[in-house]
């Protein structure tokens, strides 16, 4: 309990290491936030989508304002082996008048057939479920939005979590009105009657046997007889006319959500080689600065693992505490900052902070082992001072 | 001069301690010059288009929210635009991602940008490294960023699906759009390939108007007439246009936070590390003031030591820095030195005055308490 007690006693000799760590938690919170709003605030329409795979035209590059899906090319998707149910999708990106509010709104129009995760059957025309982001831009029940120059006029009638899609609240309506607004306000990308963008598909297993699932970027596609990913078999029904992509791969393809993920990562784990290597600093010099001491308690009887196992406690200890004055600092930051940055705190990154700041605070610390093991207890006679 | 070799001297026997010190800043000041690189090179590929083109005010739809992807000009507004007084010229522009097959580059299928703009009118690229501005259909001047990727002089690209062959004659610098390869070609070109990649199109409208004001005239001035005149639009400097694009201020309020942390991260370490070092040195110290070493000399060689420190972490940061740069080539970022040097610095300089306390604490030193043994206590 000595080392408690020494945080207890002597808490100003920690008080360098723990300011600093808290603003590398500050900091690595904050930069996890600014990833997961990013990648959230523009996956979310993707992800809630309620199919095994996206079919996109060939000629799209997985691009989903791209992509143009005819009538015969989803009659082809359809008659596909293992297709058990398709529907079609589509987004167009359009500034909104939202009533009593001077302030346009960033909504995407999403038209579908199959209800994503949370959101009704298709609603009747011009009606639309709203994604709950929007709200803090002014939208509410009832309110009738006014979309885009042409002014397409869609009435909120319920609202959905977590289903934006590149950073602009979805509101979702059936295929017909999506139709209309797009062909109203763009009419550079208006669309016939019985075209989509892409096609959602839900698969099952083929004439009563699966023989292979293939995995791909962790979700499960099912398999067909021959051993083919449905991807495969609904791409070759088309004549390669179509490419099919699992929800997590049309996540990835979306533009820049796989770059930002890659350049924040790479700054989130060289922040904590920092927090590793000011850990390490602080504590070797505590550690220098108790020579003595150890000599003396080595000389009384202590192990060196358990004197080892006091600067760990320490460096954990320090850690915790460095950790929950971080939090608090970028909760602080997230309601100071304007609302156009992306910042979400989610509690899956807090507990992925404190892992990590755990793990460099421990390794950190192992940086005074060689010294805490170097100490001679016979050092401590004449010189326990 | 003994002093500093002493300070140096106890640098070599400290290896682990200043070693850990001069990691870290070094780390620190890497992540600083890198997201710094990033910041710049992001917002130069997002916007370089708009930035590098000719039209001093562009106008946008005011549904667009500044965002030439959501942005339409009607005819009747381009009409009225053109009578606004202060306006020279007002011409359209044109603005889309396409698919198309880089012919030289064995054929491949890549996303480009295609900006169309009137031949001799506002919106033409106006940084130019090599050949000659479009002159007729089917001519695109490329982003040099690109010229590897088949986007080179000479080069074919091919609109898809089965679309018109366009030939690069010119190459531009810093033109590239939301991170992708860009083609300035004329405005017929660009509605040509709009319908190549949409055969169901009603109409292709410009996405913007750009604007050459009239001698004398400035293009602020100019912008706010026109918001004032035309219903329905938003008339933009082309700075305002830059700074306004989507993403571009979110991404540089969230990066002005995150440097703002690191920069305060770097002092505070090194400030903090030379304090504590210094009251372990307490009784070394106050045993050299007793036998005559000047308060300024100690001082000095404490100042030395946080100058080679910071100057080891700025190195190994410029080292890290030149290797990971090379990963993000893409956003067409190099190693430059000047930013690395005027970074350095500036963090030496935080660096110098957090120690400023370290100093106080040398400063205080009493000499006498040598004589009495109480210099060791701390």
């Amino acid at each position: 309990m000595l080392p408690l007690r020494e945080l207890r006693r002597r808490p100003s000799r920690f008080i360098v290491a723990t300011v600093v760590l808290s603003f590398l938690a500050t900091l690595l919170l904050f930069l996890g936030g600014l990833l997961d709003g990013l990648y959230l605030g523009s996956t979310g329409a993707i992800r809630a989508q309620p199919g095994d795979v996206i079919v996109f035209s060939s000629g799209a590059r997985d691009s989903f304002l791209r992509s143009r899906i005819t009538a015969d090319l989803r009659a082809d998707v359809e008659s596909a082996d293992g297709v058990d149910a398709v529907g079609g999708v589509g987004f167009v990106l359009l500034g909104a008048k939202v009533p009593t509010k001077a302030e346009l709104a960033d909504v995407t129009v999403a038209g579908y057939e199959l209800p994503p995760k949370g959101v009704p059957p298709p609603p009747k025309d011009y009606q639309g479920t709203a994604d709950s982001s929007l709200k803090d831009q002014g939208v509410g029940l009832g309110d009738t939005i006014l979309v885009g120059p042409a002014e397409s006029p869609i009435t909120i009638i319920g609202f959905v979590d977590d289903t934006s899609f590149l950073q602009q609240g979805a509101v979702w309506v059936n295929l017909p009105t999506w139709r209309a607004v797009q062909n109203a306000n763009r009419p550079d990308s208006a669309v016939a009657d019985d075209v989509v963008q892409t096609l959602v598909v839900k698969g099952s297993v083929v004439k009563g046997s699966v023989v292979k699932g293939s995995v791909v970027k962790g979700s499960v596609v099912k398999g067909v007889a021959d051993g083919r990913s449905l991807s495969e078999v609904i791409d070759a029904a088309t004549a390669n006319a179509t490419s099919t992509l699992t929800v997590d791969e049309a996540v990835l393809a979306l533009p820049g959500v796989k770059q930002q993920g890659q350049t924040f990562d790479q700054i989130i784990y060289s922040t904590f080689v920092v927090v590793l290597a000011v850990v390490g600093l602080f504590f070797s010099l505590l550690t220098i600065e108790r020579i003595g001491l150890y000599g003396v308690l080595k000389a009384i009887g202590a192990s060196t693992p358990r004197l080892f196992a006091g600067v760990v406690m320490q460096a954990v200890i320090v850690a915790i505490i460095a950790f929950l004055i971080g939090s608090l600092l970028a909760i602080g930051a997230a309601f100071a900052l304007p609302a156009k940055v992306p910042l979400q705190l989610i509690p899956s990154r807090f507990i992925f902070t404190f892992a990590g700041l755990l793990l460099a605070a421990v390794l950190g610390s192992a940086v005074s082992l060689r010294r805490v093991t170097r100490v001679d207890p016979a050092s401590a006679i004449g010189s326990a001072s | 001069m003994s002093l500093m070799f002493l300070a140096l001297t106890e640098m070599r026997r400290a290896k682990v301690r200043f070693g850990l010190l001069a990691g870290a800043v070094g780390l620190l000041v890497f992540l600083i010059l890198f997201q710094q690189a990033l910041l710049s090179g992001l917002i130069n590929q997002f916007i370089g288009a708009i930035k590098n083109q000719s039209g001093q005010v562009l106008v946008f739809n005011d549904q667009a929210r500044r965002n030439l992807d959501g942005s339409i000009i009607l005819p009747a507004q381009q009409a009225a635009i053109t009578k606004v007084d202060g306006v020279e010229t007002a011409s359209p522009l044109g603005q889309g991602t396409f698919t198309v097959t880089a012919v030289n580059d064995n054929e491949t299928e890549t996303d480009a940008v295609l900006f169309g703009y009137v031949i001799g009118q506002p919106g033409a690229p106006t940084s130019l490294v090599e050949g000659r501005l479009v002159e007729a259909a089917d001519e695109a001047v490329a982003s040099e960023k690109d010229r590897d990727a088949g986007f080179d002089l000479g080069d074919v690209v091919r609109i898809e699906p089965g679309g018109a062959s366009i030939t690069i004659v010119g190459v531009a610098r810093d033109i590239n759009y939301s991170v992708q390869p860009v083609l300035f070609v004329e405005f017929g070109t660009f509605e040509a390939a709009k319908r190549t990649r949409n055969p169901d199109a009603a109409a292709i409208f410009p996405s913007v108007i750009a604007i050459k004001v009239a001698a004398g005239r400035s293009a602020a001035d100019v912008a706010r007439r026109i918001n004032e005149q035309v219903d329905g639009v938003e008339a933009l400097t082309r700075q305002e246009a830059v700074d306004g694009s989507p993403g571009v201020s979110s991404v540089r309020t969230s990066f002005t936070v995150i440097l703002g942390l690191f920069y305060l991260v770097v002092p505070l370490v090194t400030g903090l590390f030379f304090l504590i070092v210094t009251f372990q040195k307490a009784s070394a110290l106050t045993l050299l003031r007793a036998i005559g070493a000047p308060a300024r000399s100690l001082v000095w060689s404490l100042l030395v030591q946080v100058v080679v420190v910071m100057t080891i972490g700025s190195l190994v940061a410029f080292g890290l820095y030149s290797v990971a740069i090379q990963g993000v080539s893409n956003l067409g970022v190099h190693v430059e030195v000047m930013p690395a040097v005027v970074t350095s610095l500036v963090v030496l300089a935080l660096a110098l005055v957090t120690s400023l306390v370290a100093v106080r604490r040398v400063l205080r030193i009493d000499p006498l308490l040598a004589t009495t043994g109480a210099g060791v206590a701390l």
